[in-house]
């Protein structure tokens, strides 16, 4: 189980000139500082599904690096069964697949030698990484283009091996972040049916995303943050009760539940 | 760090557009175009020598041995112009390519009538060959001239040489052939050498950082667990080894294509040349090649992973070539010598010391000063390089 209590990051504002008007307005800049994540805490157990919801620049995507490890937060404490990630980042990166949302492959190398890198990075024997690719590559359907360079491949393709590049070390906890944003209606569903896989070998599943649809199929749990803030955290039923109607609704009144305050 | 190099070899030895700089540049490329560009200035300079000029003559009567010479149709065109005409203006719309003026006191009797100043305009900007082709005819003509005049003299063989040339400054050298021609090609070495390296580690750096980055690679790879310092190191050996690669391919390629093209008298001259620097002085110009290769490799790094794009990294890149070409380029200029302040700029004193380690005049003390402070500027920028690659706001910029 992964428990995340009150994270914060903040970033250094090069150049204030430079900002949107937008911006510029948004409560968060402080002086030099633009404090993306403020407030953020979640948990999420064993074999449960978290969708992380919020609108774009909500703080989703820092959020998950920092639980991903590839930044550092400025307080709080994140704690994947235990172990707290911020002390020991190269443990927790053995327990955690993540998979982000503007990831890419190494073009010039087949699917099979993407996948199998990072398994080697991951400290894997070859003989585990030969069993864990096929055995991955007959639960996404990858045969037919394993071994062709990933140049070529389809954004499904690229998909399919940049999760099984993510899980090939059998992690603990799957962070996924926006999975299906710019997928086809194949591609999603194969993602979709992954993490259902996922879910039933009780592996943890975080994922964030803009459809709702996506919450409602899979998701255990919701958690909302808009402006570095958790607005929102329980499980699906009581995130339904928030308003009448479809969970957009909810989600509004999630959203809306501290701009009136 | 093995496996990240490994990797990272593998998939630049797969991209056609990095091996085409590393290898197919040097290996076919440079010859073709040095061959090129012989080719035609040989192509130039025949033409020039066969093409047919057109003269004009000015008191041509004083010299009738000269006219007598322009006299051949297939060199030279006689060409009629009026008295007063502007020797400029008729060059410069194509009447005449040159026009020979000769003064009135122009006569063999050298001792009577003094030396006499013979003009020859013509257009001597541009590759043209006319001074050297009437300088012959005139030359010739001087010389019968001067004869007669030593012979009205009653002058032997040795008051002539005398008298033309009363005092002879005869140069000895005293270094040797090594050292003479290591002065010239010594130089030339470095700036051959490290030019090359750049050029061919800049490539692969650029796909290594920013490529990373752009291609969305980079935030896998780095919450991989996998310590940062080693992915740094295999980062920076792969830039490392394409460089030095590139580097000795080239030489290699220069050294094989120019036996190729100049054979016979030009491969002993080579093999005199080469079989004169002892094996050590060769690994050790290699061998300070290694730390300067690693500076590059650090800097190119740090710049690459700081880039957002190819494109940003690549900007980044070229005024970085004209920096390193600078102290080189001091190296090359006369009087800078592996002396005092100059043994203490980095990059120049590296050049200097292979010149001289060329040449066979090194100092060998003097390179572990040198080796040693170019060791240190390398490890110096290496741990900038880990400390950049620790950074938030260089990695997701």
């Amino acid at each position: 189980m992964i428990e995340i209590k009150q994270l914060a990051k903040k970033f250094a504002v090069e150049n204030p000139k430079k900002l949107s008007e937008q911006e510029k307005k948004d409560p968060r800049l402080k002086g030099r500082f633009f404090h993306s994540v403020q407030d953020v805490s979640f948990t999420c157990h064993k074999g449960e599904v978290l969708g992380l919801l919020g609108p774009n620049g909500a703080g989703k995507t820092t959020t998950l690096r920092m639980l991903s490890t590839a930044l550092k937060p400025d307080s709080g404490s994140v704690e994947i069964s235990g172990d707290n990630v911020l002390a020991n980042p190269v443990i927790a990166r053995k327990k955690i697949g993540f998979l982000s949302g503007s990831t890419g492959l190494y073009g010039r190398l087949t699917g099979r030698e993407n996948i199998h890198y990072f398994g080697q990075l991951h400290g894997m024997s070859e003989e585990s990484i030969t069993v864990r690719i096929k055995e991955l590559a007959d639960l996404l359907d990858m045969h037919n283009f394993l071994d062709r360079r990933s140049e070529n491949f389809s954004t499904g393709m690229k998909q399919k091996t940049a999760i099984a590049r993510a899980v090939v070390h059998s992690p603990e906890l799957v962070i996924l972040d926006e999975p299906t944003t710019g997928l086809d209606i194949m591609a999603t569903q194969t993602v979709l049916e992954f993490i259902r896989g996922l879910k039933e070998q009780g592996t943890p599943v975080i994922f964030s995303t803009h459809h709702l649809d996506e919450v409602q199929e899979l998701c255990d749990k919701v958690t909302v943050i808009d402006q570095g803030r958790t607005l929102f955290d329980g499980d699906i039923a009581s995130f339904k009760a928030l308003a009448e109607g479809s969970l957009h609704q909810s989600f509004m009144a999630a959203i809306q539940s501290t701009t009136s305050e | 760090m093995w496996l990240v190099f490994k990797k990272e070899i593998k998939e630049l030895l797969r991209d056609r557009k990095t091996l085409f700089f590393m290898i197919a540049l040097p290996l076919l490329i440079f010859p073709l175009i040095f061959g090129i560009v012989g080719f035609v200035s040989k192509q130039a300079i025949d033409k020039a020598e066969t093409q047919i000029l057109n003269y004009a003559l000015v008191g041509g009567q004083y010299a009738p041995d000269i006219v007598k010479e322009l006299q051949q149709p297939d060199k030279f065109n006689l060409v009629e112009i009026e008295e007063n005409a502007d020797y400029t203006a008729i060059i410069r719309n194509d009447t005449v390519d040159f026009v020979l003026e000769i003064p009135e006191n122009y006569s063999s009797d050298v001792l009577q009538n003094g030396q006499a100043n013979v003009k020859l305009h013509f257009n001597d900007a541009g590759l043209n060959l006319v001074y050297r082709r009437v300088n012959e005819i005139v030359k010739s003509q001087s010389e019968l001239f001067q004869q007669s005049a030593f012979s009205t003299l009653g002058l032997d063989d040795a008051e002539q040489n005398a008298l033309i040339e009363p005092i002879v400054l005869q140069k000895v050298n005293t270094a040797d052939d090594r050292e003479n021609w290591g002065e010239k090609i010594g130089g030339m070495l470095p700036y051959l050498l490290f030019i090359i390296c750049l050029t061919g580690a800049m490539a692969p750096a650029t796909d290594i950082g920013a490529g990373e980055k752009e291609r969305g690679t980079l935030e896998t790879l780095l919450i991989s667990p996998i310590d940062r310092n080693k992915i740094v190191m295999g980062k920076f050996l792969t830039i490392a080894f394409a460089g030095t690669m590139t580097a000795l391919i080239t030489v290699m390629s220069m050294v094989i294509w120019g036996l190729v093209l100049s054979q016979g008298m030009a491969i002993k001259f080579v093999a005199d040349f080469m079989a004169q620097i002892a094996m050590l002085d060769f690994l050790l110009i290699f061998l300070m090649l290694v730390p300067v290769v690693a500076i590059f490799a650090a800097v190119l790094l740090s710049i690459s992973i700081y880039a957002k794009s190819f494109k940003e990294a690549q900007s980044y890149m070229g005024p970085m070539t004209i920096l390193v070409i600078v102290p080189i380029m001091l190296a090359l200029l006369p009087g800078v010598e592996l002396k005092g302040g100059w043994a203490w700029v980095p990059i120049t004193n590296v050049s200097l010391a292979m010149k001289e380690l060329v040449k066979g005049t090194m100092d060998y003390y003097q390179l572990f000063a040198i080796f040693g402070s170019t060791v240190l500027i390398a490890g110096a920028l290496f741990a900038f390089c880990v400390y950049w690659f620790n950074q938030e706001k260089v990695l997701f910029r």
